[in-house]
């Protein structure tokens, strides 16, 4: 049982609880004979946050009793850490990778952010091969393009300005 | 009912259709072959597509690639020893031992022809159950809807995996993202904090994208640098097709198999996996040979590959009749009907006859067209095969985006699909099932207004959920569906 754990099942609770405040605040709202519009989340998120505090107890005990039973502390042998810091950085850079996708693909349109993307993506991921790092982000957004933009006509984001001519010369 | 198949018949005969039968037969081959990728991931991604689609294309297309989807799981197990969906692991035990026999072929062509009978046993099972319950079910009211959506939400200890407890919380969570929006009976916003984007409540198709298919992405990405490697055992299909008198031999498994599986499939929460497991210990039971199991039983992996494949009848049935999914991938369909403006269960036989006989030809057609379309697919699969994942996972992302982005054309959904990723990847590395999460989402909505109706009936007496007798009963079927896990696993799956 990993300390992290216990953290994600408070915050969990927090969540449902604060849900829950403001589920309370809607048990008034309701029409003549009617039980209204704050029952059925009160009801749910009253449950969530009992089965996570349940969920809490028992993660505490194991917690307390792999503790006990590990009295010394185990020790992280250097190649552990560095593998285990290089799947969080992989985790975080897909995420960083993703959210700059969605953000600039207003501006710059659909079919320089999705090549950006790719390349950003699959160099992430660990990809260093220069045939692959040239050829699949142009690969994949001019199959994306025909397939979504022409083919199906999907109105996918031109972005603005310049980018906009130059998505408009395309789809 | 005659009228009904044959406007189904010919609905389903347009070029667009059988276009939507080999479009989504492969596709779902691909995706139950691709590891990363599920067979309701692969309906998931696929369901935005269909929202500018007729209902009978859409639906083809979806049924078409759910039927491939549990089909191509054993291209995998065969080939790579690679359990490409959780039920074809008794596929991987004696298929992938004939391969490594020099046996590829064989095998796949066993596969490959059982899958088939047992898909067409189950549709025919489901042709001929889903107007008889769906007739029963026309009796329904608040108070028995209520009722089968818990029976619904009930199957959330089949879809927990390790902790019901997990699955438990999950499946409330996603009731609560369900309240999201405008109330439906007062009209007052709930949760939405002032914002617009919540109005409307959460697109079912966003947040399904969202925590199944990015979350697995980010999942993904954590795995150390791969590339896919071909497989040596494979050589061809023509090589070793079987003879008819190894079916003959072994027709005691396979009348029994597609059966177990058809029954399991329609149970809430079973599904393909227990089906397998099922069938494949029930034919090592039975087995005058039992000692090659484990190495290579012909009639273990006919049993194995019958039963899966009827389990999408059987879940298609109850899915139809009652509303009530059956897997995890009927949890998915109930969304694609939702966005379709449809509500599966007992009213839409009699409100869209057209699209519930137009699934049933459907999918009759899918599993005849899976002979040919999985050969096609074990080409192409070997053909993917060699791209390297990192390409391959950016192409998925790209997919969930347009996917996503289309529904509103709106890049609220995006921020949304993104959001949920992130929810999703958490769930997933602390243990938490996603599938309950959908299925509450899915459910939540229609739960909270059959048991506000059902109040408002009885003058706010909670008795009246009790004291009709079919809703008594599913309620406690409901409960028996939630506790009967706790205290039983099958033998079958122990150790698994």
């Amino acid at each position: 049982m990993k300390r992290d754990e216990i953290v994600v099942n408070i915050v969990m609770i927090a969540f449902f609880l604060f849900m829950l405040i403001q589920a309370m605040e809607l048990r008034f709202v309701r029409r003549f004979a009617e039980m209204g519009s704050g029952f059925w989340p009160i009801l749910t998120l009253f449950f969530a946050a009992l089965l996570s505090v349940v969920l809490l107890i028992s993660n505490l005990r194991k917690y307390i009793l792999e503790k006990k039973s590990h009295a010394e502390k185990r020790v992280i042998s250097p190649e552990v850490k560095i593998a285990l810091r290089d799947r969080r950085r992989k985790v975080a850079l897909s995420v960083v990778c993703l959210l700059g996708y969605i953000v600039v693909m207003p501006y710059i349109g659909f079919i320089l952010s999705t090549f950006l993307y790719v390349l950003a993506f699959i160099l992430a991921l660990g990809e260093r091969r220069k045939l692959v790092l040239t050829l699949s982000p142009i690969l994949v957004t001019v199959i994306a393009v025909i397939v979504f933009a022409k083919f199906i006509a999907m109105p996918l984001p031109k972005g603005i300005d310049i980018f906009a001519t130059f998505s408009r010369l395309i789809y | 009912m005659l009228d009904h198949y044959l406007t189904a018949f010919s609905a389903i005969f347009l070029p667009q259709n059988l276009l939507a039968i080999c479009l989504g037969g492969l596709w779902g081959i691909m995706a139950g072959a691709l590891p990363g990728i599920s067979t309701s991931m692969g309906v998931v991604l696929l369901t935005p597509f269909t929202y500018a689609m007729s209902p009978i294309t859409a639906f083809t297309i979806l049924v078409s690639a759910y039927c491939g989807g549990i089909t191509g799981g054993s291209i995998t197990s065969i080939l790579f020893g690679i359990p490409g969906e959780p039920s074809s692991v008794p596929t991987v035990i004696e298929g992938h031992s004939l391969a490594k026999q020099g046996r590829a072929a064989y095998a796949l062509w066993v596969f490959l022809l059982c899958s088939i009978g047992g898909g067409l046993f189950s549709v025919f099972v489901m042709m001929a159950a889903t107007p008889l319950i769906a007739n029963f079910a026309l009796r329904f009211g608040p108070p028995e809807y209520f009722a089968l959506t818990m029976l619904g939400l009930s199957v959330v200890s089949g879809l927990s995996g390790g902790s019901v407890l997990k699955g438990l919380i999950s499946c409330l969570f996603g009731i609560f993202l369900a309240t999201i929006g405008t109330d439906g009976i007062t009209g007052i916003e709930r949760f939405t904090f002032g914002t617009t984007i919540l109005l409307g409540g959460i697109s079912f198709v966003t947040a399904m994208v969202g925590l199944l298919a990015v979350s697995e992405i980010f999942i993904e990405a954590e795995e150390p640098f791969k590339e896919y490697k071909g497989s040596a055992y494979y050589r061809g299909m023509r090589e070793e097709m079987p003879k008819a008198s190894e079916f003959k031999k072994n027709w005691p498994t396979l009348a029994r198999s597609p059966v177990i599986g058809t029954i399991v499939g329609a149970l809430p929460g079973a599904g393909a996996t227990i089906a397998a497991f099922l069938a494949y210990g029930e034919a090592a039971r039975t087995s005058k040979h039992p000692e090659k199991f484990g190495n290579g039983a012909v009639d273990g992996l006919m049993a194995a590959e019958s039963a899966n494949n009827a389990s999408t009848g059987g879940s298609m049935t109850i899915l139809l009749s009652l509303g009530i999914p059956g897997s995890n991938t009927t949890a998915m369909l109930i969304a694609a009907f939702m966005i379709h403006g449809l509500q599966p269960g007992p009213l839409l036989l009699t409100q869209r006859p057209d699209v519930v006989y137009g699934i049933f030809v459907a999918m009759f057609m899918a599993n005849l067209f899976l002979l040919g379309l999985t050969i096609v697919g074990i080409r192409i699969f070997l053909q993917l095969n060699r791209l390297p994942y990192s390409v391959f996972s950016a192409t998925i992302m790209i997919l969930c985006a347009i996917g996503a982005f289309g529904l509103n054309n709106n890049m609220d959904d995006l921020y949304l699909m993104f959001i949920f990723g992130l929810i999703g990847y958490a769930m997933r590395r602390y243990g938490f099932p996603i599938a309950p999460a959908v299925l509450g989402l899915v459910l939540g909505d229609l739960a909270e207004l059959s048991l506000r109706r059902a109040l408002l009936l009885s003058l706010g007496d909670p008795l009246i959920l009790v004291s009709r007798p079919i809703s008594a009963i599913l309620l406690a079927a409901a409960v028996f569906s939630i506790v009967y896990p706790l205290f039983k696993k099958p033998k079958s799956l122990e150790g698994v």
